[in-house]
């Protein structure tokens, strides 16, 4: 395998192209897991998600698309129940994740392929992504980013007091919603190609990184995506020329650069 | 400018606020005064259209309060809550959330802040995380955000905790100020009765029920205290530690 096979090998050319989209969407949506501390938002999402690709597998159905209706009801669900109650996002996603896993898991029992379907959707595969998957996938990304860097300072607004930004004339719960349901889809999306467990990592980790460096939120968005992008490159080609499998390759490098900049921030930062 | 007729708040049950009317005109300035749990804060929520009203109404324009609210012409400084330590906006930022919705060119507005951020002292702070101030310099940033966007009617919880005094007398000449200059209706929850007596127009003395409405010198003949605050009132003039009640004391006096 040489480093040139990247840029001529259509397989790889999309493995590269993909996760690169993937990773600039994840990281950008990261800033927001960041202060939200939703962490858990992306698995809650992914097993609905699960839920909604068992039984489009099951019916026959195109199963992203299931499982992007699914992901997103359960999105706008678990944003609609942590308002309405007020409680914190989290608690609302404990109580619908283990509902639509558990939904997921009863369908997939009646198919036979049971092990192979989980495990793609747990790790994923970044060389199955087809030139289709590429096409929806740019779009998507570009739209969320143009929609979220257009809307970021109020985004920001909202995020740091919803009240107070509601009296400056913004329409928060839209902000809201439209939020949760570009994670939503974004989540989706990134399943396909990376499996949940990367999916978490790549928007949850570049945030939390870049926060152990720079403390505002625009250096923290920047910072989110090249370490996103660095990453993912890397790990693929890492994940070539030792013959890894690539998603935990990924998550491996993300997880030593959040260790790396903690460490530094201890002992150069203070 | 607003009005409120028999207005009644119940939440879980609980009775916050019972048969409370009063009016406010525009270019007042109104005092909202009341022992610790008696509904202050959740009247001006229910001015700003987060509260809804059990029974009664609320108006303001003619308008129902949260078509009014959404005109951006309210300025709102909240009851000190704590924000994250490491919410990722610099002081700038948020006075610069100030003026998200005016369409000034980004120079104008960046001068504004700096404008507004010097007038309470914290110009130097300006690239600080917002989160690792003290609870008093965050405090003075919020006033910045609340007062930058000029609105027609600025809402107050409870301005001065946690601020000096001298930044507090910086605030009070401010209020008074913009209130005489630009006729801006002010609405302000505070302990700090004596310090702003002499500029108030109305006073608001609520514990659940509206035990007072009027002007201030009436305010301070013992019997509206009394009413409103009940016994704690005497504890509370005897107290030498509490800041706001030795104004009360000095004030008290001079009547
Ligand atoms: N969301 C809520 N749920 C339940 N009870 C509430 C809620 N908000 C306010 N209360 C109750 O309403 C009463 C009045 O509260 P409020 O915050 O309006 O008082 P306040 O006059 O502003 O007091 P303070 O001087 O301490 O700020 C309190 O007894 C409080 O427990
Ligand atoms: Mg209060």
């Amino acid at each position: 395998m040489n480093i040139s096979d990247f840029l001529t090998v259509p397989f790889l050319q999309n493995a590269v192209i993909g996760g690169v989209l993937i990773a600039v969407l994840l990281s950008v949506l990261s800033l927001f897991v960041f202060v939200k501390k939703w962490s858990f938002i992306n698995i809650g999402i992914s097993h609905a998600a699960f839920g909604g690709l068992a039984i489009g597998f099951f019916l026959g159905i195109n199963p992203t698309l299931i499982g992007s209706i699914f992901a997103i009801s359960i999105g706008l669900l678990i944003g609609y129940i942590s308002k309405k109650g007020q409680i914190h996002e989290d608690i609302s996603i404990g109580i619908l994740l283990s509902f639509s896993m558990a939904l997921g898991v009863v369908v997939m029992s009646f198919s036979n392929n049971y092990n192979s379907d989980l495990f793609a959707f747990l790790f994923g595969n970044i060389l199955t992504i087809t030139y289709q998957d590429i096409i929806i996938i740019s779009s998507f990304s570009i739209i969320s980013i143009a929609f979220i860097f257009y809307n970021l300072e109020k985004l920001m607004y909202c995020c740091f007091d919803e009240e107070l930004a509601n009296i400056s004339g913004i329409n928060t719960n839209f902000l809201y919603y439209a939020t949760i349901t570009i994670i939503a889809v974004a989540t989706v999306l990134s399943i396909k190609l990376v499996g949940s467990i990367l999916s978490s990592a790549m928007i949850i980790l570049p945030a939390a990184t870049a926060s152990q460096i720079f403390w505002r939120y625009k250096s923290i968005i920047l910072t989110s995506v090249i370490i996103s992008v660095f990453t993912v490159l890397l790990g693929i080609y890492v994940s070539f020329e030792y013959n890894l499998p690539s998603g935990s390759t990924i998550v491996i490098i993300y997880s030593l650069i959040f260790f790396t900049a903690v460490i530094f921030k201890r002992v150069f930062l203070g | 400018m607003i009005k409120i007729e028999n207005l009644y708040v119940e939440i879980n049950g609980n009775l916050i606020l019972e048969d409370v009317s009063f009016e406010v005109k525009k270019g007042e300035i109104v005092a909202v005064v009341g022992p610790n749990g008696g509904g202050k804060t959740t009247l001006v929520k229910v001015i700003l259209g987060f509260v809804q009203p059990t029974k009664g109404k609320v108006l303001i324009e003619g308008k129902n309060p949260k078509d009014y609210v959404k005109s951006g012409k309210v300025g709102y400084l909240p009851q000190k809550s704590s924000y994250d330590r490491d919410f990722p906006v610099s002081v700038f930022d948020v006075v610069m959330f100030g003026l998200i919705n005016t369409s000034l060119p980004y120079k104008e507005k960046e001068k504004k802040v700096l404008e507004y951020l010097n007038y309470v002292g914290m110009q130097q702070y300006k690239d600080y995380s917002f989160g690792k101030l003290s609870g008093g310099q965050q405090q003075r940033v919020m006033i910045a955000r609340a007062i930058i966007s000029q609105p027609e009617l600025l809402i107050l919880d409870e301005p001065s905790t946690g601020i000096d005094v001298v930044a507090q007398e910086n605030f009070y000449e401010f209020i008074k100020k913009i209130n005489k200059e630009k006729g801006i209706t002010v609405i302000m929850v505070t302990h700090d009765i004596g310090a702003i007596g002499s500029f108030v127009n109305k006073v608001v003395g609520l514990n659940r029920r509206l035990h007072y409405l009027g002007d201030f010198k009436e305010f301070l003949q013992k019997e509206a205290l009394d009413k409103l605050y009940g016994s704690e009132v005497k504890l509370l003039i005897h107290s030498p530690e509490c800041f706001t009640c030795q104004h009360f004391n000095i004030e008290v006096k001079k009547h």
